[in-house]
């Protein structure tokens, strides 16, 4: 026996096994004879808790991230269930919640825990897991650091919800000192689960470029491996800007008095970009690459013409990163001849045009593979729910175009006002309208919807067996369904003037017709609580998964 | 049995996985992106200050110019030795290496000391002014730079101690310099951006 063959494998070294000191693995050479040999204690993996906590094992870790921020997004829902119920009497005062600084928390906390404790940490899981075996690589490129960022993020999500709950909160609109440490508290730990995915962002990111097999380049990786590589890119820029203005606030509320950057809802303030357009489409990226694969898999196809596709996920990274449309910056008198307001900027509206463009590129790219394939698609969970996600992304950038859209007409204003004035005034009131929560809603569910096909096509990779496609169909139905009704009627609202921040309630009195919109929040309500419905659901299949011995996966879930 | 290689040609060498390089590149450029924002607010709300009421930096604090020069300066000598620790690691002359490195953790350790002590002298009070805040996070923060790439090449000296960087592997040292001009980098610019326009 060899010295190389006494060390334990690389993957239970990554599992954070107990390992031999050098002296008795030397010990244990052909030189011993078999009763001194088997003296020697061997190494043995770490089981139960011990196994989860010291792991670095991707996969693990993968299935830890894809666990948790499957539970922590049900927890969004369920608080977009509570601000449903609220919304559903709009005009009559504060019922769920205390008052309007109660309201503002959760509203802030659910943005927060859908996106940065859900859907984010959920497509990091998967890339976790998935991309290595995608490259042919053993693990990711910097396996502890993975296991440092999943906790440092799971840490800082457990934080960042008890703190709000604490009355914490990205801010308040009160003022209070035993309530400002709960708000510096909240930031701090929004901070330490920004940079938590931050340092995953940036494994995902050097496994791409350093653990491909020689011979593979960028271009060859699967689809979903490129769009990992473009979505942690943007992350990688977007994150330290979000942890900039956290750093700011927090220093800010450090003095007797904030100064701007830590007091009232400043905080929220500062980080309301990473929730609004073009920045929540970069949340989202990943989900194109999932469709990609899915889609193909479902025509039993091989991707044609992968290099546009590649080029169009690229150029949506690009137009999504928005960390520069900061508009708590934008200038306190709107109507000065220099005044600076992000979303009158010509960039602004170009980018949420182009980025449509891009988006029906992508259609146009799916629909050339469709028809490629020459049959018809194989109708899967995974197929059903990648189609809704990308219907969803579609809607939801057709929203954004709409928003955009005032500035970009700006010269027909310009040319004869009076004859589009009722155009270009309901124009202007779509912005701060809850068109723009319909917007959020739309991208992020669908890639939420997006993730959990991934989550089905690759289970036999990431819980050892398919999920359970009758139980997959049945949670198709409350999660898209409910996805639709969530985003429709948020931007239908919009168009009555339903504000987007529906704790003002100064604008209430706003809103053109209040039977109707609260017609409308009932109806979102219901989609509301569908999709805590069908993400229990999932969570169910999943679980019910993890529970059963593992099958070989061979033959099983495609792409790579 | 005759070997059944002789006579074909070698095996390309596989390329090496420059894992370290590519994490720290990519480490850098987030810590740049994060300090780009910082300086973004300071500047966007210097402007807004100095179109409004004309004044920045309040009345009552004395910035003065010499020890961020001093430390601008300090800075810009760690470069020739970090690169000269780089250059000896890739030709095995590890003693230099390692006095370099040395060198270039002492020159970050005065450029910590003499912000500590400027801290002390300019009489900025933290939670007075919004220029305050911006200084006292945008330094702080570059601190904290410091810190990371002092560990970072300890790190770097310890592994070199125990032989793992020679002419064959300098990546170590690589990652850790490209690292260390970042940190020069952002002070040159915190220098030009805070301390020379104030």
């Amino acid at each position: 026996m060899t010295l190389t063959e006494t060390n334990p494998p690389a993957e239970a070294l990554a599992a954070g096994g107990d390992l031999k000191p050098p002296a008795q693995a030397a010990m244990a050479s052909d030189d011993l004879s078999p009763a001194t040999r088997a003296s020697v204690p061997q190494w043995t993996p770490p089981s139960g808790l011990a196994r989860i906590l010291s792991s670095g094992d991707h996969l693990t870790v993968g299935q830890m991230y894809v666990a948790f921020s499957l539970l922590l997004s049900g927890l969004a829902l369920a608080l977009g269930v509570l601000i449903g119920i609220e919304q559903a009497d709009i005009d009559g005062g504060f019922g769920v919640f205390g008052d309007a600084n109660e309201f503002f928390q959760v509203f802030a906390l659910y943005r927060t825990t859908l996106i940065l404790c859900g859907l984010v940490p959920l497509f990091l899981g998967l890339a976790t897991a998935v991309i290595p075996r995608q490259l042919a690589a053993s693990s990711v490129a910097f396996p502890r650091a993975a296991a440092a960022a999943f906790w440092t993020w799971l840490v800082g999500a457990i934080t960042h919800i008890a703190a709000t709950f604490s009355y914490g909160g990205l801010g308040s609109l009160q003022a209070g000192a035993a309530r400002e440490q709960s708000v510096e508290l909240t930031v701090l730990s929004l901070g330490m689960m920004g940079l938590g995915l931050l340092v995953g962002s940036g494994v995902v990111l050097t496994t791409l470029v350093t653990q491909r097999p020689p011979g593979m380049d960028l271009l060859q990786m699967p689809a979903f491996s490129w769009s990992m590589l473009v979505a942690a890119g943007v992350w990688l820029f977007s994150l330290p800007v979000l942890l900039a203005n956290l750093v700011i606030s927090w220093a800010d509320m450090r003095g007797a008095d904030a100064l701007g950057f830590g007091g009232g809802a400043a905080p929220f303030e500062q980080v309301a970009w990473a929730f609004d357009a073009p920045q929540v489409y970069a949340w989202t990226i990943p989900m194109l690459g999932i469709v990609a694969e899915v889609f193909t898999a479902a025509h039993r196809s091989r991707p044609q013409m992968f290099e546009p596709m590649a080029l169009i996920v690229g150029v949506f990274g690009f137009l999504s990163f928005g960390a520069w449309a900061q508009r708590f910056f934008d200038s306190d008198d709107p109507s000065a001849a220099d005044a600076h307001i992000v979303t009158n900027q010509v960039v602004f509206t170009a980018f949420g045009l182009a980025i449509a463009l891009a988006v029906l590129a992508y259609g146009g790219w799916l629909a050339f593979n469709g028809a490629s394939a020459g049959r018809r698609p194989q109708i899967t969970p995974e197929f059903a729910l990648v189609t809704v996600s990308g219907a969803l992304l579609t809607t939801a950038v057709a929203t954004g175009v709409v928003r955009v859209a005032e500035p970009a007409l700006g010269v027909l204003r310009e040319a004869d006002g009076d004859i589009w004035r009722g155009f270009f005034d309901a124009m202007d009131d779509l912005e701060g309208s809850s068109l723009l929560t319909g917007m959020m809603n739309l991208a992020v569910l669908g890639g939420l919807l997006a993730a959990v096909g991934g989550l089905h096509h690759w289970a036999p990779r990431l819980v050892g067996r398919p999920l359970n496609a009758a139980l997959g169909f049945l949670s198709v139905l409350p999660l898209a369904g409910g996805a639709v009704l969530i985003g429709l009627t948020d931007v239908l609202s919009g168009f009555f003037d339903q504000p987007a921040r529906p704790y003002e309630t100064s604008r209430i009195a706003d809103i053109d017709s209040v039977g109707f919109v609260e017609a409308l929040n009932v109806i979102g309500l219901i989609g509301s609580i569908a999709v805590l419905a069908g993400l229990a659901l999932v969570v169910l299949n999943v679980a019910r998964g993890l529970g059963q011995p593992a099958e070989a996966e061979a033959g099983q879930g495609g792409g790579g | 049995m005759a070997d059944v290689s002789v006579g074909m040609p070698l095996a390309a060498p596989l390329p090496r996985q420059r894992t370290l390089l590519v994490g720290t590149v990519l480490g850098t450029a987030a810590s740049l992106m994060y300090f780009a924002a910082l300086l973004g607010v300071y500047l966007r709300e210097r402007a807004d200050a100095l179109s409004g009421s004309g004044e920045w930096i309040p009345s009552g604090a004395d910035i003065q110019l010499a020890q961020p020069t001093v430390a601008a300066w300090t800075m810009l000598m760690s470069v020739v030795t970090m690169q000269w620790a780089v250059y000896s690691i890739a030709r095995n002359d590890r003693p230099h290496a390692l006095m370099a490195t040395a060198l270039t953790a002492l020159f970050g350790l005065s450029v910590v000391v003499m912000t500590s002590f400027q801290y002390t002298e300019m009489g900025l009070v933290a939670d007075e002014s919004v220029a305050a805040v911006l200084i006292y996070t945008i330094s702080g923060s570059h601190l904290a730079m410091i810190a990371v790439g002092l560990v970072f090449l300890l790190l770097m000296a310890f592994r070199a101690l125990a032989g793992q960087y020679s002419s064959r592997q300098t990546d170590g040292f690589v990652a850790a310099s490209i690292y260390w001009y970042a940190v020069v980098f952002v002070y040159v610019v915190i220098w030009t951006a805070i301390f020379v326009l104030k």
